[in-house]
Formats: C-alpha cells, sequence, structure tokens
C-alpha cells in the first residue's frame, strides 16, 4: 500500500498547488470590476461546486475522449482535483480579498498607485496571509476527496487498498489501516497549514489571532 | 496652488459640504477647525479625489481632481496622512515608505531605501526601518504614515486628524515632527482637534460649520478679542475646546 500512499500524497501535492492558483485567480476574477470576467468566474464555482465531483470526474475521463479529448488517468484525476478544489479556495480568498481594510486600500490609491500594483502587491499578499486558514479545511477535503479517483482506475491509497482487501479476505485490518492512513495525512496537512499561518502572519496583524 | 471653488458634496440626502470656497497657496500652513460631523475630513477626500465632488471644482497645480489624469497629476503633487495611519500591514516600515516612490515615481530601489532611512531618521525611527507596522506603537506608525507621505516628495501634504487615534503622548510625539515640518516650508492643510497646535503652527485658520466654511481668517485674527473670537460660534468652539 505505500505505492499507493505515495501516489495519494503526490496527486493531492499537484492538486492542491494547482487548486490554490487557480482559486486565486478566480478569487481575483470575481472581484474584478469587469461584469462579464465576475459573471464567468461566479458560473465556474457555481458549477463545480453544486455537482457531485464523481460525475465531473467521470465526465473528463470518460466524456472528453468522446469529443476528442485524450489525457491520461492520473492528469485527469489531478486536474478534476485542482479544479474542484480552486472553486471553494477561490471562494476563501474572495472573502479575503473583500476583508481588506478600506483605509490601507486608500491610502495605496492617494500615492498613485495603479490598480494593479494595488491589487497584486497589497490586496492579494493580504488576503492570502488571511486566508491561509481558512483555506484549511478546503485542502483537507480535496485529500479525503481524492480517494474517489479510485474510480477512474488510479492505485492510489484507496484503490490499493481495495486491491489488497480483495486479495487478503481481510476487509476489517486493510480498511482501519486504511482510515488511519488517511487520519495520518490530514493531521500532518493541518499541522502544515498552522506553520505556514504562523510563518507568514508572525509579522502581521490580520485578526485572525493564532 | 489649491483651488477649492464652490465645492459641494451629498451623500444622499444629506449635504456635507456647501459652496466651500478656499485656496491654500504654497508655504501655508492651513488648519481646518470645526465640530466632528462639520465635513472637515470629507474636504480633505475631496482634494485627493477618494470623494467624488457633487459640484463645484477642486484643482491641484491647476490639475482637476475630477479628470482622470488630472486625479493622477494631483496625487503626485500631494500626499495623504490618514487618521488610522492606514499602513501596509505586511510590509516592514522601509518597504511602506518606498513602494509608491519605486511604482509611481520609478525611483532606483537604492535610492528610494536611501531616502526613505533619511526620513526614518528624521523622525526618530531609524532603527525601526525593518520592524512591521503590528510592532510599533501608534505614535511610531504615524510617523511612519509622515515618512510615507513625504517619500513622494508632495508639494502639499494633506493631514486628516492624524493624532485624533493617539494618546497625548504619542500625540506630542507626531506633532513636533509636523511643527519641524511647518517651520521648513511644507505646505500643509491640516484637519485636526488640537487648537493650541493649530494656533502655533498654521498661517491660517478656516473653520467649517455643518458643511459651510464660515471663516477664513489668518491665525492671530482667528483667535483675536475683535476676530474670530468675536463670532459667537467661533467663541464657544473655542471655549469648549479649552475646557476638554
Amino acid at each position: 500500500m505505500l505505492e499507493g500512499f505515495l501516489l495519494t500524497v503526490f496527486a493531492c501535492t499537484l492538486a492542491i498547488i494547482g487548486a490554490v492558483i487557480i482559486g486565486a485567480l478566480m478569487a481575483s476574477l470575481r472581484t474584478s470590476g469587469n461584469r462579464i470576467v465576475r459573471g464567468v468566474a461566479f458560473a465556474y464555482s457555481d458549477v463545480f461546486r453544486n455537482t457531485p465531483f464523481i460525475v465531473q470526474l467521470f465526465f473528463f475521463f470518460y466524456g472528453l475522449p468522446e469529443i476528442g479529448i485524450y489525457i491520461g488517468a492520473f492528469e485527469t484525476g489531478v486536474i478534476a482535483l485542482s479544479i474542484i478544489g480552486g472553486a471553494f479556495v477561490s471562494d476563501v480568498i474572495r472573502s479575503g480579498i473583500l476583508a481588506v481594510d478600506q483605509g490601507v486600500i486608500e491610502a495605496a490609491k492617494v500615492s498613485g498607485l495603479s490598480r494593479w500594483t494595488i491589487f497584486t502587491k497589497i490586496v492579494l499578499p493580504i488576503a492570502l496571509r488571511t486566508s491561509v486558514r481558512p483555506m484549511g479545511s478546503v485542502l483537507i477535503n480535496m485529500v479525503l476527496t481524492s480517494s474517489i479517483l479510485s474510480t477512474i482506475t488510479i492505485n492510489e491509497l484507496t484503490g490499493t487498498a481495495k486491491i489488497v482487501a480483495s486479495t487478503t479476505f481481510k476487509p476489517f485490518e486493510v480498511y482501519l489501516v486504511l482510515l488511519v492512513l488517511y487520519a495520518s495525512l490530514t493531521y500532518a496537512l493541518s499541522l502544515l497549514i498552522n506553520t505556514v499561518h504562523r510563518r507568514l502572519n508572525r509579522a502581521m496583524d490580520t485578526g485572525g489571532a493564532a | 496652488m489649491i483651488v477649492i471653488e464652490n465645492v459641494e458634496k451629498r451623500f444622499g440626502e444629506t449635504t456635507v459640504l456647501k459652496r466651500i470656497n478656499l485656496t491654500i497657496e504654497p508655504g501655508e500652513v492651513v488648519t481646518i477647525l470645526g465640530s466632528s460631523g462639520s465635513g472637515k475630513s470629507t474636504l480633505i477626500r475631496c482634494i485627493n479625489g477618494l470623494e467624488a465632488l457633487s459640484g463645484g471644482s477642486i484643482t491641484v497645480d491647476g490639475n482637476d481632481v475630477s479628470t482622470k489624469a488630472g486625479l493622477a497629476a494631483a496625487r503626485r503633487r500631494s500626499a495623504t496622512v490618514f487618521q488610522l495611519f492606514n499602513l501596509y500591514p505586511h510590509m516592514t516600515a522601509l518597504e511602506n515608505i518606498t513602494l509608491a516612490p519605486i511604482n509611481v515615481l520609478k525611483k532606483p530601489r537604492a535610492e528610494a531605501e536611501a531616502r526613505a532611512r533619511e526620513l526614518l531618521k528624521l523622525v526618530g525611527l531609524a532603527d525601526l526601518a525593518s520592524a512591521y507596522p503590528q510592532r510599533l506603537s501608534g505614535g511610531q506608525r504615524q510617523r511612519v504614515g509622515i515618512c510615507r507621505a513625504l517619500a513622494m516628495d508632495p508639494n502639499y501634504l494633506l493631514l486628516d486628524e492624524v493624532t485624533s487615534a493617539l494618546d497625548p503622548e504619542m500625540t506630542g510625539e507626531v506633532l513636533d515632527i509636523l511643527a519641524e515640518l511647518a517651520r521648513g516650508g511644507t505646505t500643509m492643510l491640516f484637519v485636526t482637534h488640537e487648537v493650541e497646535f493649530a494656533r502655533r503652527i498654521s498661517s491660517r485658520i478656516v473653520f467649517l460649520e455643518q458643511g459651510e466654511l464660515i471663516i477664513d481668517m489668518p491665525t492671530e485674527r482667528f483667535f483675536a478679542e475683535d476676530g474670530g473670537f468675536a463670532v459667537p460660534r467661533i467663541r464657544q468652539f473655542l471655549t469648549k475646546m479649552k475646557k476638554d
């Protein structure tokens, strides 16, 4: 099961990076002044948050090849997980963006900084710092959701556990170990998130006291 | 020169500023006095473009703040210090001061940093260049706020109740610096409740009452028995401020 465990860690790491990038981008678009841009970004997160992940996954894995888009199972899984994660992460970062102190933004405006500079150097960096902790539960959910990748032939942790359980006829032991492994994985992730939160917010009074 | 002509500002049904006329010449220190809610801060926010005018016009060295290009030019000529400091919380004192010089004035980083250190030294914070705002006291934060404004080499310094959030000791620290700047010839428009301080440093005092500019006098005249003090509303205001 070690290989499966490592594959889960690998897939989740890629998907979390993807989700944070997509989430930051979508959150930025959702706070844009342009109505169309905002609409598209809202539609993205609404569609993906309001449909079951397994259906999205099947759509990408079984549906896309029919219209000529072929990507491997692992890639499909990581992309699908990034997309759904990104939809939830964008919610968190968007709240972070909206919570940035207006006074700080006003100070930046009157000093003549461009909207782009204000957003990239002030608003987004502050929002990302305040978002780390609330993002935690989203990222942990992504790790748990990654077990569904086993349904599209990816032998990650749950996939290998299934195989081991059916060959050893010891489902109790196997699935118990599986539960413990997922629990340790998410616990490690939450420790990591706390560390990142402390690092980034050490200097900054963001209201989110540790 | 800042020229404010017939400026009106309404928020919905409420009129906050009524036909304000005021001119600030280079080298002047003009204090705006008035009760809370008289429109003092709103006037500052109209000059730096944080509020759009409902009527009238404001020009800063000839640049009309109601046009996009005019506002950009006006903002390069003036700098604002805020009541609640509004420092960038994720940046050190030095970064707070150098951000706009580097990005707006396109100064080389080394030059901007050298100037920032010079300013920090001027306000007695040379050792705190790499401190984050959270680590600073209110008075120190405001001094960084003043450095941030000065780093833009403004022709005009707009000060919006810069000591209202500070205790008396910290207020002293900040006022000392402003007095120093006034002596050095910095043009300032100063919204404050510090009447005695205003008397010491300003060349002119204007008084706002419910959005109307009712007095515009040289400082000496304003405090004279037969000048501003002879106006019942001013006498009432000054007497009350003294008691507090």
